[in-house]
């Protein structure tokens, strides 16, 4: 398995071979792949034992069943739409911390319903209220910048990759007024309809013509457009970032740049998904299982390494030592103090961080760019991994390696339940007769061949991707 | 093309306009959470107790006609070697529009965030820093309030040293791991490379690997190494955190460190002012004076910046009311900085407030220029640009360009002229 793995990287990052996709990959290369793709979580070694024990031949799909519906897996999805929509309490959104909890469960509700994408972008772009009692209106309250400009902008960058707007769309987004109440922190996003403008026809880049109507919410005629599934655009946007979100390259790369000469990849593949996403009328859920069970997702060789995510590196190590970072907001009001083992992809708040999260490059959601996640490993995450006193106390307080420890009578046993713990599958024989050697030749006691061990594969390439 | 452009012209001024490089590197000394100027840098002891609180005296300096607070006798023997900037001014009282005002030059309300100055200063040392450490280091934790690394990202972000410098054993993230020895790094080095495969596993990341293995057991480990200080030198910097965090960035300008954050905190004290500043201001007063001197005894103060200040100052008038009780405010219309050494002159005071400070009367000086002439003495053009993802070059300090934001460059207090075309 690991020489599968290493021939995969080897092959993908540095001698750019073209892949082959039609080789299935193995169970447990599918199972982790699954897993950190859908939920940003490893298996649990239970986990492992049953679906690589399960004879059932539709496993694979039953599994992306499981896991597109699973809370780990909504929340992943939550913390997808955070990111671009930049959910954060403090500076530059500024929402603060019941605007940002309201908001992320807001998307939860989204996500756990499957509500179309269409009408969840209705939702955000035609949203009014209080930021407490309608959460949706967060979208307008995130901005530093609060211009139509700004919020058309964004709304172009976010829904149709489009970076440079050069229309009037913006008139659309005029109306948006904001108001503070008696209540701590909470305000009002509402529209001035009585807003007089000297033209009530916009012209967009494509030759639209809006006509917009004297006292009535102009985002409405917009946004009517937007969405419509006429305007295919709207749709191969969210359909070639969710192949972004799976596979780490949009089939357009960046996914948040159609600028003309930036040309798909793949057309007809980006086609297929296209049409698929508009004939399902806008089923996120199906399109995330179609992309999963695409050839190139089960593949042996067709899916390109990527490092893990920042949260999802951190989570991983607390989950395989058993020992978790507490998170608190102590600022601003309310404090935020998150109950214990809560895993970094669940914060929901860009605000709150850790000095692992940053190192890791936590995104900080000052911006909706996809490519504010930066995934490429630098020498100083290695020199964490390597030699950071703080890993190194987690791995050796470990409670979970301890009982592996105790109910290992060999190195076999020990090294199997470890490989199993960390990197999601069984050892080899060749790695069993390694790690004895390697007890052998230093003369170490158990218990600190079994942090060696632990330190190792935490450090290694394989566990370190998602491959 | 239009980047390429920008960029022969931002590195033209550089060339011609004569910002020779004063300083090599910066020691931040931040207060995190605000402290109070009128019990530090701008005593206010005619005032009555409603200002003063329980601070009514003042330390006079050895220079003629400047004072400070009373709980700062150490600084005071020594004000030739620092200036005082008294008319900060950024007029935001929440922490993190004044922290982000303070470390970045930027007013805050923009559409882009910008990085830290710490970070600014990190890339555009990319390609002449060469030494072994990181190029901007915090001693122990940068605050991360907002995204330092602004739209430059992540790799011109702090190196967080994490552990206890007043331990007796100081545990640097990544470097100082008192559990694990060279042979064991060695044995679990070799295992990795056996695991992995030697024709098989990632060269670049296995050079980077050993790149590390080199920087973990090579001279770096020794900067950190307190014990090679005399126990006179450690306790001359006082044994607390801060005392021993100064005495950490000292090693690491030595080292050629160009950026060091000492970032020390406690200093929000909405509550408790009086009985926390009892502590607090003789534990700065022995750090930071001992810094300055040390810096200075070693010949390192004139191409060494130092700053002290936090991200505001706290309201001259104190709280005496419920719930507070003797509390001071946040405060950003009016507060101090300290800075010394690397081309800013002693014993000045540049700037002044008014009778209560409340205002500033004299000279506002806004945080752009501040960190402007450090960038200046850095030989960085306060008026260049960086680069951003999508919006192409962007001035390195905008607040600079716009004189309602910008009050000048600090020229009173530098060693360098201004030039004419400024005048």
């Amino acid at each position: 398995m690991k020489r599968a793995f290493l021939l995969v990287f080897v092959c993908l990052i540095f001698s750019k071979v073209k892949a082959d996709s039609s080789v299935k990959c193995p169970d447990e290369v599918f199972l982790r792949r699954a897993y950190l793709t859908v939920t940003g979580a490893l298996p649990t070694p239970p986990q492992c034992v049953e679906f690589l024990d399960d004879n059932n031949p539709n496993k694979r799909e039953q599994l992306i069943d499981h896991l597109i519906t699973s809370e780990l897996g909504l929340k992943y999805m939550q913390m997808r739409w955070g990111d671009i929509l930049r959910i954060k309490s403090e500076f530059p959104s500024n929402l603060w911390p019941n605007g940002v909890q309201a908001y992320n469960r807001w998307i939860y509700e989204q996500l756990m319903n499957n509500v179309p994408y269409d009408k969840m972008v209705r939702g955000l772009l035609l949203s009014a209220g209080s930021n407490f009692r309608a959460p949706a209106a967060n979208f307008y309250r995130g901005f530093q910048k609060r211009s139509a400009k700004n919020f058309y902008d964004n709304i172009n960058l976010l829904f149709l990759g489009n970076r440079e707007c050069t229309d009037n769309g913006h008139i659309c987004f005029s109306q948006i007024k904001f108001k503070s109440t008696k209540e701590w922190k909470e305000e009002i996003v509402y529209l001035d309809i009585h807003k007089r403008v000297p033209q009530l026809e916009v012209e967009l880049d494509d030759t639209t013509i809006l006509k917009l109507r004297a006292d009535s919410d102009w985002r409405e005629t917009y946004v009517n457009w937007l969405t419509s599934s006429d305007n295919r655009r709207f749709a191969e946007v969210m359909a070639n970032r969710m192949w972004f979100w799976v596979f780490g390259r949009g089939i357009v790369h960046e996914p948040d740049d159609w600028r003309y000469d930036n040309k798909p990849s793949n057309p007809e593949l980006l086609n297929e998904l296209t049409d698929y996403f508009i004939a399902s009328k806008f089923d996120m859920r199906a399109l995330l299982k179609r992309i999963l069970m695409s050839e190139q997702f089960n593949s042996a060789d067709g899916f390109t390494p990527q490092r893990l995510p920042a949260e999802v590196i951190v989570d991983a190590i607390a989950s395989v030592t058993g020992i978790w970072s507490t998170y608190t907001s102590r600022v601003p009001e309310p404090f935020t103090v998150y109950p214990p083992r809560t895993r970094s992809t669940h914060l929901g708040d860009a605000t709150v961080s850790s000095s692992e999260l940053e190192l890791f490059g936590k995104v900080s959601r000052d911006v909706s760019l996809e490519s504010q996640r930066n995934n490429s490993i630098t020498s100083r995450q290695l020199l964490y991994l390597m030699n950071s006193s703080v890993l190194e106390s987690r791995i050796r307080k470990s409670p979970i390696l301890q009982r592996i420890y105790v109910n290992s009578a060999n190195i076999e046993q020990l090294a199997s339940s470890i490989t199993l713990l960390v990197l999601s599958r069984r050892a080899t024989k060749q790695e069993v007769a390694m790690y004895s050697d390697y007890m052998a030749k230093n003369n170490l006691p158990l218990i600190e061949v079994a942090i060696d061990i632990m330190w190792m594969q935490i450090n290694s390439n394989e566990f370190l991707y998602n491959h | 093309m239009r980047r390429v452009f920008l960029t022969i012209i931002a590195l033209a001024t550089i060339c011609f306009s004569g910002y020779a490089q004063r300083a090599k590197s910066v020691i931040l000394v931040y207060l995190d959470g605000g402290p109070a100027q009128t019990d530090t840098f701008d005593p206010k002891p005619e005032m009555g107790r409603n200002y003063h609180g329980n601070f009514k005296g003042v330390c006079k300096t050895n220079v003629e006609g400047i004072e400070i607070g009373e709980k700062l006798p150490l600084l005071a023997g020594m004000a030739d070697k620092y200036s005082l900037i008294r008319s900060l001014t950024h007029g935001s009282n929440a922490h993190e529009t004044g922290h982000y005002a303070m470390i970045t030059g930027d007013t805050s309300g923009g559409a882009v965030v910008y990085p830290s100055f710490g970070a600014v200063i990190s890339y555009m040392k990319r390609d002449t820093y060469k030494g072994i450490l990181p190029c901007y280091i915090s001693v122990t934790s940068a605050n991360s309030r907002f995204n330092e690394g602004g739209f430059l990202g992540n790799q011109y972000k702090s190196f967080d040293t994490g552990g206890k410098p007043e331990s007796s054993e100081y545990e640097v993230e990544g470097i100082v791991n008192k559990h694990i020895d060279r042979q064991r790094m060695d044995s679990r080095m070799a295992l990795l490379d056996d695991f992995e495969g030697k024709e098989q596993g990632d060269k670049s990341i296995d050079s980077l690997r050993k790149v590390n293995m080199e920087f973990i057991w090579g001279d770096s480990r020794e900067v950190f190494n307190l014990k090679n200080e005399p126990d006179s030198v450690r306790q001359r910097y006082g044994k607390s955190r801060l005392g021993q965090s100064c005495l950490v960035a000292r090693r690491l300008v030595e080292a050629g460190v160009p950026f060091v954050n000492v970032r020390t905190t406690g200093w929000d004290t909405h509550k408790k002012h009086f009985s926390k500043m009892n502590t607090m201001l003789p534990d700065l007063d022995r750090a930071l004076s001992a810094l300055i001197a040390d810096l200075d005894s070693r010949g390192l103060l004139d191409s060494t910046i130092i700053l002290c200040g936090g991200e505001f100052g706290r309201s001259p008038k104190v709280l005496w009311e419920a719930p507070w009780n003797g509390g001071r405010a946040h405060f950003g219309a009016a507060f101090s900085y300290l800075v010394a050494g690397g081309g800013f002159q002693g014993g000045k005071v540049l700037g002044a407030t008014d009778k209560t400070g409340e205002k500033v009367a004299q000279r506002p000086v806004s945080p752009c220029d501040l960190i402007g002439t450090v960038y200046l003495l850095m030989g960085i053009d306060p008026y260049g640009t960086l680069p951003h993802v999508s919006e192409g070059e962007l001035p390195i300090l905008p607040s600079l360009l716009d004189s309602k934001k910008s009050h000048g460059l600090l020229y009173e207090i530098i060693d360098v002229k201004k030039p004419d075309h400024e005048k």
